[in-house]
């Protein structure tokens, strides 16, 4: 049938779960890639038999011209899966630059494709220049603050960092009390877990 | 300095230490950014970018620091000091939320948004952000689906050269529920144009509506959505 492989690319897609991609399906993208090929020649083929029989192509409605419409059709419904396909799998990758910071994280960059990897550094960079220009960093306070400072657990050997108001040791495994907004960064990359009083 | 940011961001007018008339209470930055920023999130589509208001805040931001700062350093009571600095990030959370808000919409939609009268409703870095954010996926899509489709269904807005419109283009929902809130008593409104669907605001009611109809209403400030 056509369209099933597609279709059955947005299914895998969407079976995961919300903000997590699986690895880029370049087999059976390439697959759908020969598919639409196909249908763009057997498109040709039907309008080159229309044209050959001394019909008019704008107004002639026999069987080749609803075959053509056919393929026109199952064409622009494969395009529209493979760009939902690309286009969501993009906005996950780019949501990500909120979550995590600039650096794709080693598990996602296995499973993204190059041009996936490209675009989030474009995007990362874009994002960043407007911050720059804002003069605000705004990757940080994601979480309205309740308290200017947390109590937070180092998950590993940071060392010895500069804070905005202490220069603490983050050791493995030692608890800090620190501000919200020097813990919320290591915390985004999964170095320090916040300890809930 | 102390009592320029006390009026500034209203610190303490809530516990009720300070007697601040009501109207003018909801009038300082800080009320007016919290409504900026409330109206932000709840609104499917990006709203008018209050330059003014982020450029005050961002000043009484800066003030405040140099507050916090030196009462760090003369040793004024550390309550005192750390009440001012939860006061100054709670600001500093809503700005940047706020500002936060409007690049993810701008990351959503910036084909809609470049393409309607929304555009004119971008900050000066917001449009450059946006014209980016186009750039970065139409490259990465051509690169990835359109270079490898056949001729004429290679575009990125219309989904094959006989399409008329575009229609590939992904735009917010203006259809969506949201809930509003009106100040005053605006009387009879009217929802849809055939006249049937009327709602009666009255004064700190809560409407569940359509965003679409109470636009105009959010847009001149009349109601706010919570």
């Amino acid at each position: 049938m056509y369209g099933r492989r597609a279709s059955q690319l947005l299914k895998d897609f969407s079976a995961n779960e919300p903000g997590q991609i699986s690895a880029f399906d370049t087999e059976n993208f390439d697959q759908v890639i020969k598919e639409c090929d196909a249908h763009h020649l057997e498109l040709q083929a039907l309008m080159r038999k229309i044209q050959e029989e001394g019909l008019d192509i704008q107004t002639t409605r026999n069987a080749d011209h609803y075959g053509a419409v056919i393929h026109h059709l199952a064409l622009i419904r494969n395009k529209r899966c493979l760009m939902a396909y690309v286009y969501n799998r993009a906005e996950i990758i780019q949501s990500l630059r909120w979550k995590v910071g600039p650096v794709l994280p080693e598990e996602v960059q296995e499973k993204a494709s190059y041009s996936e990897e490209e675009y989030f550094k474009n995007h990362s960079a874009a994002l960043e220049s407007y911050m720059s220009e804002v003069e605000l960093d705004l990757t940080v306070d994601m979480v309205p603050p309740k308290d200017p400072y947390t109590k937070v657990r180092v998950l590993d050997d940071i060392g010895d960092v500069f804070l905005s108001d202490q220069s603490p040791n983050l050791a493995r495994h030692s608890i800090h009390f620190l501000r919200r907004t020097d813990a919320e960064q290591f915390i985004s990359q999964g170095l320090m877990e916040e300890l809930s009083s | 300095m102390a009592s320029g940011s006390e009026e500034g961001f209203g610190f303490g007018s809530g516990s009720g230490d300070v007697d601040v008339d009501p109207s003018i209470a909801m009038t300082t930055d800080v009320e007016l950014l919290k409504r900026a920023w409330r109206n932000e999130k709840a609104a499917p589509e990006i709203l008018q970018f209050e330059s003014n208001l982020v450029q005050r805040s961002k000043e009484q931001i800066q003030l405040m620091e140099e507050t916090v700062e030196e009462y760090d350093g003369n040793g004024t009571d550390p309550l005192t000091v750390s009440l001012y600095q939860m006061d100054l990030d709670r600001t500093q959370f809503l700005l940047r939320s706020y500002l936060r808000i409007r690049l993810q919409k701008i990351e959503k939609y910036p084909t809609h948004i470049s393409k309607t009268d929304t555009w004119s409703r971008l900050s000066e870095q917001e449009q450059k952000f946006a014209k980016r954010c186009m750039d970065d996926m139409e490259k990465h899509l051509t690169q990835s689906v359109l270079s490898r489709l056949p001729y004429g269904y290679q575009s990125i807005l219309k989904q094959s050269i006989s399409s008329e419109e575009d229609d590939m283009v992904p735009e917010p929902q203006l259809d969506t529920f949201v809930f509003c809130k009106s100040k005053v008593s605006l009387g009879a409104y009217q929802l849809d144009e055939s006249g049937e669907d009327i709602v009666d605001f009255v004064a700190n009611d809560l409407y569940v509506l359509r965003y679409k109809p109470v636009k105009p209403l959010i847009e001149n400030g009349q109601i706010d959505i919570v």
